[in-house]
């Protein structure tokens, strides 16, 4: 039994931490642009994006990767975050915005005299801050509640996660929702009484997400350690072993989706004073599913792999987008499917099965005979019946 | 009727598209005693424990437990409340070590949020888990993944993780499949320790196993209770012959 | 001034068609025995006020008005027919062809139709510009189109006279009330009748003298579920000058008739509703051919109904005049058919099989290239195929560009008829028989084929039947390919009810999911239950919440509450290879 963090990935962590945290952005504020250590506006921007997708990753892979629930819904979540913050950006945009009224802009385009009630507490940061994590939190208890009682599992589950997110796209794409229909919430002016469009400003901001980042993984990793992480990984295997065990694998599933819902909420919630707009077409499956790309490039099952993979993907994307706009989607597409298929266990697992091919073709050259032990014919792995036969 | 009976089935009925699997099967089990089911394929014993684990519910009939009816009751609520179950085919946790899968048996609380912040697994607990690794012989392999063991391997880590849960009633199906002679026999030894302690249903088609256990017989046959006696009475019986003709006639 | 080019445009449309038809209809011997109203009309036409209105009274009182005259009327009121003064200095109405090379026309005379000819029996060639042209006043014109519009409902066609009675009725003018009910009496066709009645009913309606024939009026309509007359009735239901007894037999005809619009209204629900579902169903029974009997959960399935409209939209091009594409800049030019408008009729039937087979092939394409490696594996099969959309969907864009194209149906599908006002599309109406007979066809093909005993087999236990000698492999890849050519065909029909572009199949993925885990994985007869009521569920839902994105909201969230009472849809097949 090892202790959740081992010696040398605290050093690891600690390294990655000061660059990300201390290192960057103290390049971008006290170089000189022209120096070659300096680290523009637009990068630290950038970043702070990818680092607002690697804790959705990282949301996503707790799901997916450790519970085995493909959920569909995790840009759903993202989003009603990055609503529920963007709405209290959209108020402290105060007398600034095209018509020069306390109301959100769309509000005076639509005739509204007074704030809706359901808007009034998000002029409090405090109150935004901690929607953003309890209202997706509060979506999933209920959704998730009705799906796991009901036994509805594996794809199925993905399948009822997608209606759910495609309903609430639906829903959010319209005028009378008072979310600002298909434009969204954007034009931000401030943030906590600072120029959001400052340079220290977004560097801040990009700090905060670097620690959400940090923190995720130090909780994400203490969670998977824990005895809780064991079952939640059993749950993945075999749910109805767990059933057997007598752990309410419902409800250890349900605590998941919950906590995952709120943790992509709060990337939400960072990422939208980042670029600025937050509109329903992030809600759209597709985006739950580039996310899905992400880990799956990256390596699920683990807590790194996220991560790789949320830079590594989205660093290509913006690339790709400029430098072949047209061919963009075919390359992601492509690269998903062949990941899928051959890559079972993304980048970071891409050296022990490089290692291992390369065992099996050294072996072949000297054409040993096969080993021993692997001939030993392995019993049907069929652990998810555990009972076929009555 | 019901008087100390730690498990009774009544007039229970159970179809899968119009096929009864179980027909008004009645079944009762004294607190302590060792039972073996036996019965030809398809005679209904691995729903029967379907039935009584939570895993299927009847259409009709009531199954008690400790005079609790447990039939509206889910797998692990009554798991909890005491009955362990030993799948046919054996089902481990394949992606965790040995260890592990014992400590996910361990009897304690299960919930979410005492795993969560009481999860830590103290000095007794640690001793417990090695001393039934050695008894299923598996403490050298304790840090290897399940998946990686052989099919009786597999076998006996179920059973410790039975061991581990320390349940009032067993259920054991078929425990000697895919195990060499002296591991049936070893397997056999295990059981009858445990009688007594625990009350126990083992199902078994390994004759010679039946026989080492030398415990009430019940013989199913589609869906219903049969014959019920000692193994020779059983054996002996017109009935029970018939039904076994052409397949097992060294019975 | 686009608005006057056009319209100058029309008039020459509409003159080119008169004459086109003039023509025909003049070498019909029935008409050469020189209708009296036309011979009428000729006489009055230079003459002066008093001489149009006894003509306009003769045609009102008509027992037949014809579409010549109706046609020659239309002339008139457009300022086309002309005076020729002939060798004897008579004035004679006529009409003009098109212009000649030279600029001139053929005149035909308005009194009998036949051509003019000279003295030497050669026909007479005349300048426009050398002809007197009939003014008419705006006056002159109004009257024109009152006379046209009284005469209708004396009309051959049945349909114009039933709107002509219409038109009547809701102007509800005293004066036309006598005319109308003595055509009511002559009038045989029983839904012209109906409207007749609903008119002279409705003009009766503002008989203020008399309350008890308004009274019986509005009974009347109530009887004859006049679905336009409730303005009317509204109005006077309203009006506080009213004797009470009035208002309120009218409010109450009001009422009666809503009830009746409101049954209307519902059954047309039902009928659009029904129409959705069918083709939700040929595209969900694609996917419970792939997901429920195969286990696959094939995200690309909607891309396969665009490949179907696609294909639909190529053949409809190579049936006109082909296709130029140039994905990437590498032009690809498809040559057409220049098929005439006869031939052009058949290019569905044509586009049906093609989409189909389009589909098919690219399921099969994919199956062999990705999906066979992933049987078994539900969920990567998920991920894998979305992979396989985005890039199909890209590749839509490169080839058909990022816009909707629009794809023409062939006559034959774009009319409609009404049954007691609920009116059924011809479009509609073909999609849910053709539904009707692919549910048919595939319930025969896994029941009755040998194929169809394989795919059950495999189905069932893909290892046992592998063991039992059944070729997996290519069962496997027909079984996908089957399912694909049928979301293709949805995709054709797709196109013939609105436009098609690169997103097409992404409307329908999430609600095919839903009807095929709503029917019950791997049941037809739920797929097709559940597709139905999917479909009049969201149609229904949406006209009572007035909004159709509430509608698919509700049919949403009651998919999922559904799923709380049967979690394995309405016919649960126990498959063991499904369970996990």
């Amino acid at each position: 039994m090892s202790a959740t963090f081992r010696k040398t990935e605290i050093i690891l962590l600690g390294i990655l931490a000061f660059i990300a945290l201390v290192l960057l952005p103290a390049l971008n504020a006290w170089t000189p642009p022209e120096s070659f250590f300096h680290i523009s506006n637009f990068t630290i921007n950038l970043y702070g994006k990818y680092l607002s997708y690697a804790v959705l990753a990282i949301s996503v892979d707790l799901l997916w990767g450790f519970t085995g629930l493909l959920s569909l819904g995790q840009c759903l979540f993202f989003s009603l975050g990055g609503y529920a913050f963007g709405m209290y950006l959209a108020l402290k945009v105060g007398k600034l915005g095209q018509y020069k009224q306390d109301l959100p802009d769309f509000m005076v385009f639509l005739g509204y005299k007074e704030l809706p009630a359901h808007w009034e507490p998000f002029r409090h940061f405090w109150f935004a801050a901690s929607a953003s994590a309890l209202v997706p939190a509060l979506v999933a208890l209920a959704f998730g509640y009705l799906a796991f009682r009901a036994k509805i599992r594996g794809v199925y589950f993905s399948i009822l996660t997608q209606a759910l997110t495609y309903a609430g796209c639906l829903m959010f794409f319209q005028n009378s929702f008072m979310f600002g229909g298909n434009n969204g919430l954007t034009d931000f002016k401030f943030v906590l009484g600072h120029d959001i469009r400052n340079a220290a400003t977004q560097r801040g901001l990009y700090i905060a997400t670097g620690a959400l980042l940090f923190l995720t993984y130090i909780f994400c990793r203490w969670l998977t350690q824990s005895k809780f992480g064991k079952i939640q990984r059993a749950v993945r295997d075999s749910e109805n072993r767990v059933l057997f065990s007598g752990y309410a694998a419902p409800n250890y599933k349900l605590f998941v989706f919950v906590i995952a819902a709120a943790i992509a909420g709060l990337a939400g919630a960072l990422y939208v004073p980042q670029v600025g707009i937050i509109n329903p077409s992030e809600m759209a499956t597709d985006k739950s599913l580039e996310a899905i790309v992400w880990v799956a490039v990256g390596g699920r099952g683990t807590l790194v792999g996220p991560v790789v993979g949320a830079f590594a993907v989205n660093a290509l994307k913006s690339w790709a987008t400029r430098a072949f706009p047209d061919l963009w989607l075919i390359i992601l597409g492509g690269m998903f499917t062949l990941v899928v298929l051959f890559m079972p266990k993304g980048l970071v697992g891409l050296p022990g099965q490089l290692y291992s091919l390369w065992q099996k073709i050294s072996r072949r050259r000297t054409n040993a005979p096969p080993d021993g032990d692997t001939s030993f014919p392995e019993a049907p792995s069929d652990h998810q019946n555990p009972n076929p036969e009555s | 009727m019901p008087k100390d009976f730690i498990l009774s089935a009544e007039g229970v009925t159970k179809s899968f598209d119009g096929f009864k699997a179980i027909d008004d099967l009645s079944f009762y089990l004294d607190e302590g005693e060792l039972r073996t089911i036996i019965g030809p394929n398809g005679a209904g014993k691995s729903t029967f424990l379907d039935l009584i684990t939570g895993k299927t519910r009847p259409d009709i009939g009531k199954i008690e437990f400790k005079g609790t009816p447990i039939t509206k009751r889910s797998e692990y609520q009554i798991y909890r409340m005491g009955i362990g179950r030993k799948f046919q085919t054996p089902s481990v946790f394949a992606n965790h070590t040995v260890y592990d899968n014992i400590l996910l048996g361990l009897e304690g609380r299960r919930g979410v949020w005492s795993t969560l912040l009481f999860g830590r697994t103290s000095t007794e607990q640690r001793d417990r888990i090695y001393d039934i690794l050695k008894t299923i012989n598996l403490a050298h392999k304790a840090n290897e993944q399940a998946g990686t063991l052989a099919y009786g391997q597999k076998q006996w880590l179920e059973i410790g993780m039975l061991l581990a849960q320390n349940p009032q009633l067993l259920l054991i199906d078929e425990p000697a499949a895919g195990m060499t002679d002296e591991e049936t026999v070893k397997t056999g030894e295990l059981i009858l320790s445990l009688a007594g302690k625990h009350t126990i249903i083992v199902i078994e088609h390994d004759m010679v196993f039946v026989r080492q256990l030398n415990s009430k017989v019940t013989v199913l046959h589609q869906g219903h209770v049969l014959r019920e006696g000692t193994l020779d009475e059983v054996r002996n019986d017109e009935r029970v012959i018939e039904v076994y003709l052409g397949r097992k006639k060294n019975v | 001034m686009t608005v006057i080019v056009l319209r100058k445009h029309t008039h020459w449309v509409v003159f080119y068609f008169c004459l086109l038809a003039g023509v025909l209809i003049f070498e019909h011997p029935l008409y050469a025995q020189a209708p009296t109203l036309r011979e009428a009309l000729a006489e009055v036409l230079p003459s002066d006020t008093t001489a149009h209105d006894r003509f306009f009274n003769q045609l009102a009182a008509a027992e037949k008005f014809d579409d010549t005259t109706r046609n020659l009327l239309i002339l008139w009121r457009n300022e086309e027919l002309m005076l020729y003064t002939d060798a004897a200095g008579k004035a004679i109405p006529v009409s003009i062809d098109t212009p000649d090379a030279n600029g001139k026309s053929h005149l035909f005379s308005v009194a009998t139709g036949q051509a003019l000819n000279d003295a030497a029996g050669a026909p007479v060639l005349a300048e426009a510009s050398a002809l007197t042209p009939i003014d008419s006043d705006a006056t002159l014109r109004k009257k024109i189109q009152r006379a046209m519009d009284l005469a209708d409902i004396s009309s051959a066609n049945p349909d114009t006279r039933k709107l002509a009675a219409r038109k009547l009725g809701t102007s509800q003018r005293k004066e036309n009330l006598s005319l109308l009910e003595a055509r009511l009496l002559k009038e045989s066709d029983k839904s012209v009748r109906k409207s007749l009645a609903e008119a002279c009913a409705l003009i009766r309606l503002t008989d203020f003298s008399s309350p008890k024939t308004q009274i019986a009026a509005a009974n009347e309509l109530a009887e004859l579920d006049c679905l336009g007359a409730t303005e009317a009735l509204r109005a006077l239901a309203a009006n506080d000058q009213m004797d009470i007894s009035v208002r309120k037999a009218a409010a109450k005809a009001q009422k009666s008739i809503r009830d009746y619009k409101d049954l209307v209204n519902f059954f047309g629900t039902i009928f659009r509703g029904t129409s959705l579902g069918s083709i939700l169903l040929v595209a969900a029974l694609g996917l419970a051919v792939t997901f429920g009997l195969m286990g696959i959960i094939n995200m690309a399935h909607g891309e396969m109904i665009t490949v179907g409209a696609y294909a639909a939209y190529v053949v409809e091009n190579i049936f006109r005049n082909g296709l130029a594409l140039s994905p990437l800049g590498i032009p690809i030019s498809i040559p057409g058919m220049h098929a005439g408008e006869g031939l052009f009729q058949w290019y569905f039937a044509v586009a049906i099989p093609v989409s189909f087979c389009a589909a098919a092939l690219a399921g099969l394409i994919i199956e062999r290239l990705v999906i066979c490696h992933l049987y078994q594996r539900a969920l990567e099969s998920l991920l894998a195929t979305w992979g396989i959309s985005l890039v199909l969907q890209q590749l839509f864009r490169v080839v058909f560009g990022a816009n909707n194209v629009q794809v023409n149906s062939p006559s034959w599908l774009m009319g409609n008829f009404t049954v007691s006002d609920v009116t059924l599309g011809y479009n509609r109406l073909f999609v849910i028989a053709f539904a009707v007979l692919i549910v048919v066809g595939t319930w025969l093909l896994l029941s009755k084929t040998r194929l169809g005993l394989l795919i059950r087999s495999v189905t069932q236990d893909r290892d046992m039947a592998a063991c039992m000698g059944v070729p997996t492999r290519r069962v496997n890849m027909l079984t996908f390919a089957f399912g694909s050519g049928l979301a293709g065909l949805a995709g054709a029909f797709l196109s013939q009810i609105g436009n098609v572009g690169p997103g097409l199949g992404q409307n329908f993925i999430v609600d095919n999911f839903m009807t095929v885990v709503v029917g019950g994985v791997g049941s037809i007869v739920g797929t097709v239950i559940s597709a139905l009521s999917i479909g009049i569920s969201d149609q229904v839902l949406q006209q009572i919440l007035e909004s159709p994105v509430l509608g698919k909201i509700m049919v949403l969230i009651a998919i999922i509450l559904f799923l709380q009472w049967k979690p394995s849809g309405l016919f649960p097949t126990r498959s063991r290879s499904l369970d996990s």
